[in-house]
């Protein structure tokens, strides 16, 4: 069965592209991959086809319009690297980039995400080459456990776009709402201001 | 002043973890991360009445709703929990689930807290199985509910249990937990000074950043579970024996989990139900937790109120110590309810009095030190306020008490308590931080600084790790750890690297698997590298043998060492991990503001591992205990008997604007034991910091606060 996920497969997109709305519905309601039997037919869930580029590759998807970024990305994209820790807007956990800009992907309706483009930490190293902020939280040791380190990358990444020479307190502040129970803050202050006086650029 | 150890090739060099690259660029798998073909989702249906008996439960909607695939609740599902809500607190033991009288099922009838599990939903999809939650109909018959564990032993309280709201021991009594030494009446008589106080603690969530989930998949009579648990052996030997199938007819996977701190040993009741939703669905299921469930339906640190009288003598010295105390545990009894602290006095009169008391709250377990920080706030606020009434400095005042022999005279395996507080004293220039005279400071901000000690056991004890070698030159070390975020993984192939004598980038380590790793102590009471790190140094020793004795493997050869050593203590000594904590805060008495603005936190944990893991653990437990100390508390509404802070932002743990520098600094030591002289260290990292904070403030506003958490509200009522 093939999933209702349009990437850069060219005969697919035209194949979609070239019937009309109603029978790409009909054509994309078929069960997503890895889920086991079709939603069921009584629930009539609103549905959207969407257009977005995730990590610089061009997406078509149908989604349901009641899952988040979040749930789009991690069930149905198969980027698990975001990570959902309160799925309501309070750790920060699941923060990728919206248009370059930090939002919390659980509390982003993926729908809201049409037309944009969304970052995840799986887009951070390019060409097998850590990103320099990865690899000066690899260094510092900012992940303990690792469940906020995706957040607390995809933050910090928007930072230093923004703003490349932060001081320490403006670290803090941009990065206050991504949670670290195991509490490495100092080690991810200490990562994010490393990254940024050693050029922080992207590599 | 200790010798420098000498040094090592690779332990005790800062390493970056071997998984580090896995963890900043999302390829490290969780448990929620796991997707299995044709996997179910499920969704747990939970009280919402503090206690109440269960009428009925009508299913019959639910089932009706199309992709619901199973349900189970208390009429289908008669499995017991045995990790949790056993008598005595004891965990691990199969007698006692056998004789136990308290027993925990996956679903109970009544429901004893808000939160306590009632049903549970596996459906192809998780919107589906949310939607079937609502459709099941629970008539309940609302009981008398009590949160308060005081209140909770007053005769007229309402009876959680049939036999009261005494916690029962291990031989079904209902009794306190009672230590004695000497004669503390007597003692008492004598003592040149007399005083008595209450104290108080919160129960504290351990809000691990990734809530509980689990993925169970049974492939004909074999289960295999993935779940977040510090202890994959554990878990195993639970799950097995509380669905009543052979050991090795479960495995258990763990390659990451989301933090531990002592929230995720042995198995979970989320374990056994998504066990169960799949046998009855036939299908694999994946069970998710919200951050709300994780806060109310798991565990935290007991609350505990404490009442002590301390007998002193002319010179400051300490005669006698009585502690009366009551410790919260919920709805059924997950550890013993005990508290640390009056161990840390040389004294001869001793008398400690703990009642664990059931309550209609959620159910206290391990958190970090299960029973360290709590204890160390009550007694070392009291102990630091009789230094004051003394007229003593409060470093002076621990110098001339602290119990340099464990009870019973026993002698420690080392002894640098006093060269921690000593070092930890002029790393902090506590002469110049103390004002001699509380709230002396003019203005409404006014510093003060602190200090509280620690104990931590590090006894030895058995665990096992497998090394091989083969034909290409590849050592693999297995290791039953899973890493709860520690760097176990890092740390024994750093040790087995050490002993082997090759670089850590030779080793490989596996992990995180029963089916393919030995026996590990699992990740809890901080024993990983003191116990598993010391069966990998005894592999390798064997493995060194054998290279010996046949030569390097060839081509197609491998060769296979392993160890399951079980190590002792000589005689009756006692080997504990030592530290110290100093703080200064800034108090804002006008806007009940508290800033800590100097954190030095010493320890010897014996000799490091790896020193960039382990200072990371040090300023994370630090910085935890100024939640625990200023924010952090699970409060209820006391007419409806609902949680009202269960989440992050209510529960207010630390962000990134709560944390100043912690300066960790190490004595280390090389007893003997462990491996190369490691000792505990994860939770140690905590345990006096609620006391040091506390005292700091004590020092800055000239105000005792005698309750955790110190919150603005409580700063203001008493300074404003």
């Amino acid at each position: 069965m093939k999933e209702p996920i349009d990437d850069i497969e060219i005969s697919r997109r035209q194949f979609i592209e070239g019937t009309s709305a109603a029978l790409a519905v009909a054509v994309t309601a078929s069960p997503v991959a890895g889920q086991t039997a079709a939603v069921p037919a009584s629930a009539a869930v609103p549905r959207t086809t969407i257009r977005l580029a995730v990590n610089g590759k061009a997406r078509r998807v149908e989604v349901e319009d009641r899952w988040t970024l979040a749930e789009l990305l991690r069930d149905h994209l198969g980027l698990t690297g975001t990570k959902l820790g309160c799925e309501r807007g309070e750790c920060g956990a699941c923060t990728v980039q919206l248009d370059g800009k930090p939002v919390y992907s659980c509390s982003t309706l993926a729908v809201w995400a049409d037309g944009r483009s969304v970052r995840t930490v799986e887009g951070l190293a390019r060409g097998g080459r850590l990103d320099p902020l990865q690899q000066s939280f690899v260094d510092h040791d900012a992940p303990q456990c690792g469940f906020c380190t995706s957040g607390q990358l995809m933050t910090a990444r928007a930072l230093l776009d923004a703003n490349p020479h932060p001081t320490a307190d403006e670290v803090r502040s941009a990065m206050a709402g991504n949670l670290c129970r195991c509490s490495n803050y100092n080690r991810y202050v200490e990562a994010v201001l490393a990254a940024a006086a050693a050029g922080g650029s992207r590599a | 002043m200790a010798e420098p150890l000498p040094p090592l090739k690779t332990v005790g060099h800062a390493t970056p973890r071997i998984d580090a690259v896995d963890r900043v660029t999302g390829k490290a798998t969780y448990t929620r991360d796991v997707r299995l073909p044709g996997m179910l989702y499920a969704r747990v249906l939970r009280s919402p009445h503090p206690h109440a008996r269960i009428r009925r439960i009508d299913t019959s909607k639910a089932a009706a709703l199309p992709g619901v695939k199973a349900i189970a609740t208390g009429d289908n599902c008669k499995v017991v929990w045995g990790a949790g809500g056993i008598a005595g607190g004891r965990q691990y033991s199969d007698e006692v689930k056998a004789t136990t009288t308290q027993r925990r099922y996956a679903f109970n009838n009544p429901v004893r807290f808000v939160g306590d599990p009632v049903a549970a939903v596996a459906a192809v999809d998780r919107h589906v199985a949310e939607e079937a939650l609502q459709l099941i109909a629970v008539d309940y018959e609302l009981l008398p509910f009590v949160l308060d564990h005081e209140d909770a032993l007053k005769p007229d309280a309402p009876k959680i249990w049939p036999e009261g709201n005494l916690a029962l021991d291990v031989e079904n009594k209902a009794q306190p937990m009672v230590q004695r030494r000497g004669s503390v009446d007597q003692a008492l008589k004598q003592s040149a000074h007399v005083f008595e106080d209450r104290y108080s603690t919160q129960f504290v969530h351990n809000a691990q950043m990734e809530p509980r989930a689990c993925v169970a998949a049974w492939d004909g009579d074999k289960l295999t579970v993935y779940t977040p648990t510090g202890g994959i052996a554990n878990c195993r030997h639970d799950m097995a024996r509380d669905l009543g199938i052979p050991e090795e007819k479960v495995r258990v996977i763990c390659q990451y989990m989301g933090g531990n701190f002592g929230n995720k040993n042995q198995n979970q009741d989320a374990d056994l139900i998504a066990a169960f939703l799949a046998r009855l669905a036939g299908a694999p299921v994946k069970l998710e937790t919200s951050r709300k469930e994780d806060f109310i339906g798991m565990h935290g640190r007991w609350p505990t109120t404490q009442y002590y009288t301390v007998g002193v003598k002319g010179d400051g010295t300490i005669d006698a110590i009585r502690l009366r105390a009551v410790s919260g545990m919920g709805g059924y009894r997950k550890n013993s309810g005990g508290m640390a602290g009056v161990e840390l006095y040389a004294c001869g009169n001793i008398e400690s009095t703990i009642s664990p008391a059931y309550t209609n709250r959620t159910v206290s377990g391990n958190y970090r030190g299960p029973e360290f920080p709590q204890g160390y706030f009550g007694v070392q606020s009291m102990m630091d306020d009789v230094a004051y009434r003394l007229k003593m400095d409060p470093v002076d005042f621990v110098l001339k008490n602290m119990a340099r022999t464990a009870p019973g005279n026993a002698s420690f395996t080392n002894f640098t308590l006093e060269e921690c507080v000593r070092r930890g004293a002029d790393a902090f220039e506590w002469k110049r931080r103390w004002r001699p005279q509380p709230g002396s400071d003019p203005g409404p901000i006014k510093r003060g600084a602190g200090m509280a000690f620690m104990e931590f056991r590090s006894g030895v004890g058995r665990s096992s790790a497998v090394i091989t070698l083969d034909g290409k030159g590849q050592y693999t070390c297995f290791v039953g750890v899973t890493d709860v975020g520690a760097g176990a993984k890092t740390t024994m192939g750093m040790i087995a690297a050490e002993e082997l004598g090759v670089p850590l980038s030779k080793i490989e380590v596996v992990w995180g698997d029963t089916d393919r790793c030995p026996y590990s102590v699992g990740e809890s009471g901080s024993r990983t590298t003191i116990m598993t790190g010391y069966a990998v140094i005894e592999a390798a020793r064997d493995l060194k043998k054998q290279i010996a004795e046949k030569g390097m493997p060839a081509r197609e050869q491998k060769l296979i060492a392993s160890a399951t050593p079980n190590p002792t203590v000589e005689g009756r000594k006692v080997r504990n991990a030592f530290g110290a904590h100093f703080v200064e805060v800034e108090v804002d008495v006008e806007l009940g503001r508290v800033r800590v603005t100097k954190y030095v936190s010493v320890a010897d944990c014996g000799r490091l591992i790896n020193p960039l893991t382990a200072k990371g653990q040090m300023a994370g437990g630090a910085i935890q205990a100024i939640g625990m100390a200023l924010h952090e508390d699970l409060i209820y509404d006391q007419r409806t008997g609902q949680p009202l802070t269960a989440g992050f932002y209510y529960d207010r743990i630390p962000t990134h604007r709560d944390a100043p520098d912690i300066d960790v600094l190490f004595v280390e030591s090389d007893d003997g034991y462990g491996a190369y002289g490691s000792k505990s260290l994860g939770e140690s990292g905590k345990a006096p910091g609620p006391a040091a904070i506390a005292n700091a403030i004590f020092n800055a506003t000239g105000h005792r606060f005698k309750d955790l958490p110190i919150t603005r509200a409580r700063i203001l009522e008493a300074l404003a």
